[in-house]
């Protein structure tokens, strides 16, 4: 829409005038035939209507529509205009060209946001600061967030839920393959498949482990308080139930590869450590060696499904 | 009201104000309220016309999204044209319904609306008892018209033959507009417009 007539100093040429808002033409297109002018928006409105001239009523389409001569945009980007903000105190005369980029800095904008002083952290348009109370805003802020928070805890809540009944699904659906891989060869297949990818999303989603101090590890842990510990740390981590198990069991030296079941063999195989990607077990001074992590490793120092090692320190 | 329309029906207003038809007395143009949604347009009878002398009032509603649609308006001044509507004063003039243009003015618009008094265009009537009269009895048209205009627009020709009949009407207790216009329905013929009266 174009902009008020009375705005500009001295007199408009007709020419420059949209005949549809009856405003100085702003942005303007002309119809290719009869070449009349019109506002951007005002002329794409009134096709949008019904495709003709709007003047004298001869066929024209939105594509139809040219930008208008260099000559009559010289003539707009001449004319003197008061600012948008004139009513707000702006005394500013500019050339009709340099309008958009004095409104985008113009200090009289009411709409222009500032920061408030008194402290609160908010930025908030200039002609609300002398209405802005730093309390009661933060307040509304304050309770606005306390509702999404409920929304949260009610949706978190929900999702549990849904997650349990997940879980419960699956439990019985894995007894079901358990029972299915029995009895057919192509099952069987495709369950220890499955199973392999469940264990290798696990190992993803650990965090690599830094050993510090080889010598530190603990090659006959204590069952009951060291191994038990580990087991749950590993089961609220998301181990497979499937391995956990033997997981467990290779905490032992009893149950370690050739390479590291005496401490003579280990001595011989230090500098091999090195080679082992290794996971955090969360929370324990221990670290995982899984198989499918280590498949660069020589045999006699990797066993199915993985080592778990367990340390006095030296983790990171 | 939309910004654009209250924009351009006061500029229009200046517009007409300083017409040369305003000056001269055949156009004029008021305002009903505040909010430039309603004006008062009024015309005056084209010479060599039934509706000479005659001074129409017009109704004009400007829409809220005017001027991409023609503002609504309707003689409110009683009229007998092939265009008009002898019942609601409803116009049928094509630049007020398909051929709007958003460039038109009210000021073009109601010297559009002079220039049909002028013109009557009888293949695309508003009031098909008013064509039909029109098309088949000329003579008893334009006298029927310049009653009209002398009863209800002011107009200077009285037609006494029709003056009295509509008063022979009156006597029976019937309401004059309401005799006037059987009267013009049945071509002044006393007898049917009677009948139909009373029917
Ligand atoms: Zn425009
Ligand atoms: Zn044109
Ligand atoms: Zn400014
Ligand atoms: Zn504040």
């Amino acid at each position: 829409m174009g902009f008020e007539i009375k705005r500009f100093q001295g007199d408009v040429d007709e020419e420059l005038i949209c005949p549809i808002c009856s405003g100085v033409l702003e942005d303007p297109l002309q119809a290719p035939a009869c070449e009349h002018a019109f506002c951007r928006a005002c002329i794409n409105e009134w096709i949008s209507r019904q495709p003709t001239c709007p003047v004298d009523r001869q066929a024209v389409t939105a594509s139809q529509l040219r930008p208008v001569p260099r000559i009559l945009r010289n003539l707009l980007s001449r004319l003197c205009t008061s600012c948008d903000n004139a009513p707000h105190g702006c005394n500013a005369v500019l050339k009709l060209d340099s309008l958009a980029s004095h409104l985008v800095e113009c200090e009289f904008n009411p709409k222009r946001p500032m920061p408030c002083e008194a402290g609160c952290g908010l930025v908030i348009p200039k002609d609300e600061l002398a209405e802005h109370n730093c309390v009661r805003e933060l307040r509304a802020l304050i309770t606005s967030q306390q509702g999404k928070l409920t929304d949260f805890q009610q949706e978190l809540a929900e999702q549990r839920l849904i997650i349990n009944e997940h879980k419960r699904e699956l439990a019985l659906l894995k007894e079901f393959m358990r029972a299915m891989r029995i009895s057919n060869p192509t099952m069987r297949a495709l369950a220890d498949q499955m199973e392999r990818e469940e264990v290798i999303r696990w190992a993803n989603s650990l965090t690599r482990a830094r050993v510090t101090r080889w010598g530190g590890m603990i090659s006959t842990p204590d069952d009951v308080l060291q191994v038990m510990m580990i087991k749950r740390s590993l089961s609220e981590s998301g181990c497979p139930p499937h391995i956990i198990d033997d997981l467990m069991e290779n905490c032992h030296e009893r149950r370690w590869p050739p390479g590291l079941s005496s401490l003579e063999t280990r001595q011989n195989n230090r500098r091999l450590y090195e080679k082992y990607v290794c996971k955090r077990v969360p929370g324990k001074q221990a670290v995982l060696v899984l198989q499918c992590d280590n498949t660069h490793v020589d045999e006699h120092m990797m066993v199915e499904p993985g080592l778990v090692m367990i340390f006095a320190h030296g983790i990171e | 009201m939309a910004n654009i329309a209250a924009k351009r029906i006061k500029r229009e207003f200046k517009e007409v104000m300083n017409s040369e038809e305003v000056a001269g007395g055949y156009i004029k143009l008021a305002l009903v309220n505040d909010s430039w949604t309603e004006l008062q347009g009024t015309i005056v009878g084209p010479p060599d016309t039934p509706y000479e002398g005659g001074t129409f009032q017009l109704e004009i509603k400007v829409p809220e999204t005017y001027p991409f649609n023609p503002p609504k308006i309707r003689f409110v001044t009683k009229i007998w044209h092939p265009n008009v509507s002898s019942v609601t004063g409803a116009i049928c003039l094509d630049i007020l319904k398909d051929q709007w243009a958003a460039a038109l003015t009210l000021r073009t618009v109601l010297l559009s609306i002079q220039a049909l008094l002028s013109a009557a265009e009888a293949g695309d009537p508003q009031d098909a008892v008013v064509a039909k009269q029109y098309r088949e009895s000329q003579q008893l048209f334009l006298l029927t018209a310049r009653h009209w205009t002398n009863v209800y627009a002011g107009g200077p020709s009285a037609i006494w033959e029709f003056d009295q009949k509509v008063q022979r009407l009156l006597d029976m207790g019937i309401d004059e507009h309401e005799a006037r216009v059987a009267l013009s329905h049945y071509d002044w013929e006393l007898e049917r417009a009677t009948e139909q009266l009373f029917s």
